[in-house]
């Protein structure tokens, strides 16, 4: 992944989605040891402080949890709580900008449906 | 714990008050970038943090000392610049060789490994080396001495950006490895911030902000669009940097924390919200200038 600098999105932020995905994706499992603060300082070259805010943040959440001495694991069940939050927050805004863009460029409703149907047919996943 | 305390500090060079009453400290093991425009007084403090000059009035500690002619804390501490000069006769694995036993923690394989990487002739003299390879060969030193304190001064000047962004990496790895208070002044903020902690910057010698670059990220955003749209969101507040474009349309950076709950109707009148770069938001906070380079050409 490659950080930005120039994003409305914080980078500690996007350390947290990074590592959301990586959950997602089960590149790292329910239960495993999360990369600490240091390992992603090294791997995305930024300071420390830094990832462990994003850390952090996933810990708020309780994405993943601290066992004393041993570090951050990804917590049961994190995978799931991830889709969630995603598919109502993230994807909900989305959908909000896509509206707001179509009623500027006066796409009807109908139009728009379509628009969202030809993409999932090219993606193969069939008409719903 | 902070490793450098200063109270009320000020430096004058004749009638020039290069620092103006400073006060400031910073903390044991954290990587600071010092930001400031040209004749901000960056240097000037800087030197005066390693000991090279004295203070004409104020309280200036690091690591509990007064610098200015203390061996404790000349022994701890590293300043590096494009200035550090070395004697003609010795070639540059001299220099490495006789540098090494002033420094107790000095990593000889490390020095060695960014020699050879940088591919620097072992047997050249340091004041045949290009403007670029000198700050490179220089930043070796910095990073290999390993003290306790490290400051480089303007250390890329002259590097080509892939040099730069190595020496960013190489200077991060080998913080996380062994970590210690180190110091950064640039002009270039933009491509350092990822590895900073926090900012200092400053302006006519004095301090204007000492945060977080995390905090400094956050302070300020841009709003762009028609000035009529745009009124309602910013009248009355403090606006940091405006800028008019062509056809009623207007740039204003404010405050996040002004209009933080207001993005979503913002953008539904049709307004942008943009990020401002950590860059462009030092500039607008230390102009100096009236107005833009723009008004120079619009007066003539």
């Amino acid at each position: 992944m490659i950080l930005t600098t120039d994003s409305m999105k914080p980078l500690y932020v996007q350390i947290a989605e990074w590592l959301e995905g990586e959950i997602l994706n089960e590149n790292i499992r329910e239960e495993e040891r999360i990369y600490s603060q240091y390992q992603l300082a090294e791997m995305f070259t930024i300071n420390p402080a830094t990832a462990a805010k994003g850390l952090n943040l996933l810990a708020d959440e309780a994405i993943v949890y601290k066992k004393r001495g041993l570090g951050m694991f990804v917590s049961p069940n994190a995978k799931q709580f991830i889709l969630t939050k995603r598919r109502s927050l993230i994807l909900g805004q989305m959908i909000k900008e896509l509206v707001m863009e179509a009623n500027r460029l006066d796409v009807s409703e109908s139009e728009l449906n379509r628009m969202i149907q030809q993409v999932r047919k090219e993606n193969g996943e069939g008409q719903l | 714990m902070s490793v450098i305390q200063c109270e009320d500090l000020s430096k004058s060079f004749g009638k020039i008050k290069a620092i103006d009453h400073l006060s400031l400290e910073i903390e044991e093991n954290k990587i600071t970038g010092l930001i400031g425009r040209n004749g901000a007084g960056k240097t000037t403090l800087l030197k005066m943090i390693a000991g090279y000059l004295k203070p004409t009035s104020g309280e200036l500690k690091v690591f509990s000392k007064e610098p200015f002619n203390s061996l404790g804390v000349s022994a701890n501490t590293m300043f590096v610049d494009d200035t550090l000069a070395f004697s003609d006769s010795m070639t540059l694995v001299d220099i490495l060789s006789n540098v090494a036993p002033f420094y107790v923690n000095w990593n000889s394989s490390l020095a060695s490994g960014l020699f050879d990487y940088y591919s620097f002739n072992p047997n050249q003299p340091h004041s045949n080396l290009s403007k670029g390879s000198k700050s490179t060969f220089n930043s070796i030193l910095g990073i290999a001495s390993r003290c306790p304190l490290t400051i480089f001064d303007e250390p890329t000047t002259g590097m080509d950006s892939a040099v730069r962004k190595d020496f960013y990496r190489a200077l991060l790895k080998d913080y996380l490895e062994y970590p210690r208070t180190i110091i950064l002044s640039s002009h270039l903020l933009s491509e350092l911030e990822e590895i900073l902690e926090d900012i200092l910057l400053i302006n006519h010698g004095t301090k204007h902000l000492h945060l977080s670059v995390m905090e400094l990220k956050d302070l300020a955003v841009g709003i762009r669009g028609n000035a009529q749209a745009m009124q309602s969101f910013v009248a009355g507040k403090e606006i940091i940097y405006q800028e008019d474009f062509a056809q009623g349309s207007v740039y204003v950076v404010i405050r996040r924390k002004l209009v933080q709950e207001q993005f979503e109707q913002i953008r539904q009148r049709g307004l942008e919200v943009l990020p401002v770069s950590t860059d462009d938001l030092c500039v607008y906070l230390t102009a100096t200038t009236k107005g833009g380079i723009d008004d120079v050409f619009k007066r003539s």
